[in-house]
């Protein structure tokens, strides 16, 4: 029946074949002859999703399968019937190749995850080609080897697990537990000093646990015990330990890795922790153990922000912090451990710069209170967020002390934002810091911003407000900002209507993605043919958390954790908090190895990925992240029936 | 019935041998055949209007899908001259020039090769009922009579579909939806072609036959007898 032996004159080349082949690689590399030849070789096909193309072991492969429009995964089933996943493959890239060249049936397992076009091409004209075209025939001999280990290396990233060679990867897969090398060494509370420091001193060791008569542990002294509160105070070593010990001691369950032991040190400014298994301790650990594991350690910048004694020696230091972020995303750490890391760094710069400014202003007035917005409330940073700050003061008791408050703090807030400036934070475009007036006042104010907010809200006015009610008490006199947050969250699970207003703006964005390959992307300006991963991607989750922690009065701010907390009050089901947590922390992931790229580059990190940067794995990764999204949104429906 | 064939016979104008071809093919249609027997001829032509009484062709365009694959190297594509003016708002949409078709054959000339290309398969089209109305008058004109080829609406497919995702659907009152070959083509992630060029919309009709019959009922469609048959429940609502 076919026209084409007559050499049809109103036929012409399917120039759909051959204007996709030559952006593909590597048909690219073949002349305009041979292009054409596949061209005429070529029919098209179409597999729903969840079509089995190959099946392992059975297929005869007749064609090799362009991929024209959507993807497949492919997959290897062993005799017990384990899956083991292989890889994604998308748009431009082929299945079969392998088969046909080594004569064999299908060696994997090959399936649909999208509705997906394919051209086949007949397998005696690749073979052909193959034979012609060494450019050509060299890609595919190269690609075997190269993409099982590219396979390989975004299964390690995929499941984050650390690379093992020898060196600086311990920080993630080393227990605490796997640290405690002996018995812990203990002393009874009333046992002299000098006792204490012998014993030390015979052990080789910088610390003691104390304990009562009962032998159970009450505290800890360690050498810097000795320093400071003995040596330097002239206090008699006669005097019993229990006089000088740290109480109670703080602890760290034993199956936490080093990171954790870590990050608890840096928060606690402390060096010894005692590690704990089934309520019993097991023995102390020390920052030192830890740095022995770790060649260049974040501790080496704590040490360096804390020594500091100029504003000025703090401008530099907060630069350091992206090389620090570079090893530990090398090492595998999981973005929200990342962020807490940048989160810490970058309250010690604040902290030591108030301090100082502190000492440089005098004693302010009335007791104030630093309060932390938006992603630093959170303690989501990333490279150089915006600041987000604001002033909260005690209430001042009489008019003359509410001049004088004013006064000092307008000064001081202008100043440190000043300063934080040149420590690399940019300005807030909203323009909400603490130079501004309005946002550095009193108890009295604050507490009446809130019920505004909340008694009274304007649609316009929560959406504004939202980054407000991610406040944490960053600096100074912490309570003020803690009553602050208790006040808010007494009020705010009661105003329905408020709530429904941050609901119905969870809702309003929609999840960025359709089709595979196919992102909702930015559709003109300088970002087009981006996606916003911060807006599309990151905010719906926030915001998920924010909404339900306000509804059910979650005093936490972090993302995470207010998500963890709301399984732990069963408000979530398990399988949800699982879900969202990793599908937010891979788009986090995401965002930071963009950054990282961005300032290695020399650029202005920002959110705008460029789908053709990711691989198809991450792609459909991310794919299946934005799908957690509309799973949210369906639960805020359900939660706020009146939308 | 015998003596009444045997009249229009007798008084019918004389077919031409590849009209004869076309219409002994489709005598004894057996429709219970599976889908991926019967060939198919995706077909878009560009006119001059809507009119098929006054209006004409100026390009016409198919290629061919057997196996259920598109052969795309098995098409049929050429522009006409047609008898009358070119109107200037037809070539805002095909963008077809006066200039473009100077030379080209009048559609006699083509007809005969074109229903050659067309002989033995299934005609498919988008709202393909128009296309076919100006196809015919040309072949009843110059060949003796329409062609006999069952045809298949792939709007209709599509309308069949869009009900059919509703029923499971929360949007179902959105009636705000576009039949529209690109439109639908966008939507469902379709590779995307040239609009208004009889080629390209071919070759996009054809992408969207394909889907909609592995689509339709969750792929349940396996004979060219149940694709009709899913096709008759929905009539009641036009």
């Amino acid at each position: 029946m076919t026209n084409q032996d007559k050499k049809d004159v109103h036929s012409v080349t399917p120039q759909v074949i051959i204007d996709f082949l030559k952006n593909t690689i590597p048909f690219n590399e073949l002349d305009e002859d041979s292009l054409m030849k596949v061209a005429q070789n070529c029919t098209i096909d179409f597999f729903p999703k969840g079509t089995m193309i190959f099946k392992q072991d059975e297929t005869e492969v007749e064609y090799l399968y362009i991929i024209q429009k959507g993807g497949v995964k492919i997959y290897l089933k062993d005799e017990e019937g384990m899956v083991t996943l292989k890889d994604f493959r998308g748009e431009g890239s082929y299945i079969g190749a392998l088969p046909i060249i080594q004569g064999t049936r299908a060696n994997l397992n090959v399936e649909t995850v999208e509705d997906t076009f394919c051209f086949l091409l007949k397998k005696e004209i690749f073979l052909e080609l193959i034979e012609d075209n060494p450019k050509f025939a060299q890609y595919y001999l190269k690609s075997f080897s190269e993409k099982f280990l590219r396979t390989a290396y975004q299964e390690l990233r995929q499941h984050r697990v650390a690379p093992r060679t020898e060196g600086t990867l311990y920080m993630f897969s080393v227990h605490v537990g796997d640290l405690v090398k002996s018995e812990p060494k203990t002393i009874a509370a009333t046992d002299s000093i000098q006792l204490a420091a012998t014993r030390m001193a015979e052990y080789h060791i910088g610390s003691l646990l104390v304990t009562d008569e009962q032998g159970e542990v009450i505290g800890i002294v360690t050498d810097k015990d000795l320093r400071t509160k003995v040596v330097a105070q002239g206090r008699p070593v006669s005097e019993p330990v229990a006089n000088i010990m740290a109480s109670p001691v703080e602890k760290i369950s034993s199956h936490k890795v080093c990171f954790d032991a870590l990050l608890t040190m840096m928060t606690k400014q402390i060096h010894h922790l005692a590690v704990e298994r089934q309520n019993k301790i097991i023995g102390v650990i020390t920052s030192h153990d830890i740095m022995v594991l770790q060649g260049s350690s974040p501790l080496y910048l704590f040490r360096e922000i804390v020594s500091q004694r100029s504003i000025d020696g703090l401008y530099p230091l907060s630069q350091k912090v992206p090389l620090i972020v570079r090893t530990l995303i090398e090492e595998g750490a999981k973005p929200n451990n990342i962020t807490r890391m940048i989160t810490i760094l970058n309250d010690h710069i604040l902290d030591k710069l108030l301090s100082l400014m502190i000492e440089k202003y005098g004693t302010p007035p009335v007791p104030f209170c630093w309060l932390l917005m938006g992603s630093e409330g959170r303690k989501e940073q990333t490279f150089r967020t915006d600041q987000d700050n604001a002033i909260l003061y005690q209430d001042p008791e009489n008019p003359r002390k509410k001049e004088e408050a004013q006064e000092y703090f307008s000064a001081f807030g202008k100043e440190a934002i000043e300063h934080l400036v040149k420590c690399g934070y940019p300005r807030c475009p909203g323009d909400i810091m603490a130079s501004n007036p309005k946002w550095c006042q009193p108890y009295s104010v604050w507490e009446s911003y809130f019920d505004e907010w909340i008694l009274r809200p304007e649609p316009k006015q929560v959406m504004h407000a939202a980054i407000f009610f991610d406040f944490r008490p960053g600096f100074g006199k912490l309570d003020l900002g803690v009553r602050l947050r208790d006040h808010l969250t007494d009020i705010a699970k009661r105003q329905e209507i408020f709530l429904l207003h941050l609901a119905k703006n969870c809702l309003e964005s929609r999840p960025p993605l359709t089709f595979f390959r196919n992102f909702i992307v930015e559709k003109d300006g300088e970002h087009k043919n981006r996606l916003d991963i911060k807006k599309r991607g990151l905010v719906p989750f926030v915001d998920f958390a924010r909404l339900l922690s306000l509804k059910f009065g979650i005093k936490e701010t972090n993302t995470v954790e207010r998500l963890r907390l709301l399984y732990e009050a069963e408000h979530i089901s398990k399988e949800l908090y699982t879900e969202t947590v990793e599908a937010y922390e891979f788009q986090m992931q995401i965002r930071f190895v963009h950054q990282l790229r961005m300032m290695e580059e020399g650029l202005q990190p920002d959110n705008y990925i460029n789908p053709s940067d990711l691989t198809d794995l991450e792609k459909q990764t991310l794919k299946e992240a934005f799908a957690v999204i509309s799973r949210l949104q369906a639960i805020i429906k359900d939660m706020f029936p009146l939308i | 019935m015998g003596l009444l064939q045997l009249l229009t016979t007798f008084f019918k104008k004389k077919r031409h041998p590849v009209l004869e071809d076309n219409h002994f093919y489709f005598q004894d249609f057996d429709q219970d055949r599976p889908l991926n027997e019967y060939e198919f001829v995706v077909y878009d032509s560009e006119l001059t209007g809507l009119n098929p009484r006054k209006d004409e062709i100026v390009s016409l365009g198919a290629v061919r899908i057997r196996d259920l694959k598109i052969i795309p190297q098995e098409n049929f594509y050429c522009f006409v001259k047609p008898r009358g003016d070119l109107p200037k708002d037809s070539t805002l949409i095909h963008r077809i020039t006066p200039e473009q078709i100077q030379n080209a054959p009048p559609i006699q000339e083509v007809l005969e090769d074109f229903v050659r290309f067309c002989n033995g398969g299934l005609i498919v089209g988008h709202y393909i009922d128009l296309d076919m109305a100006f196809i015919n008058k040309v072949t009843k004109r110059y060949l003796g009579g329409p062609l006999a080829n069952p045809c298949i609406d792939t709007l209709r497919l599509a309308q069949l579909y869009k009900e059919e995702e509703w029923g499971n659907y929360y949007d179902q009152f959105n009636y705000n939806v576009s039949y529209n070959l690109a439109d639908l083509a966008a939507e469902y992630g379709l590779p995307e072609f040239e609009e208004h060029d009889a080629l390209g919309d071919a070759f996009q009709t054809a992408y969207l036959f394909l889907f909609l019959i592995r689509k339709l009922k969750k792929g349940g469609i396996t004979t060219l007898k149940e694709l009709y048959l899913a096709g008759r429940s929905w009539r009641w609502l036009f």
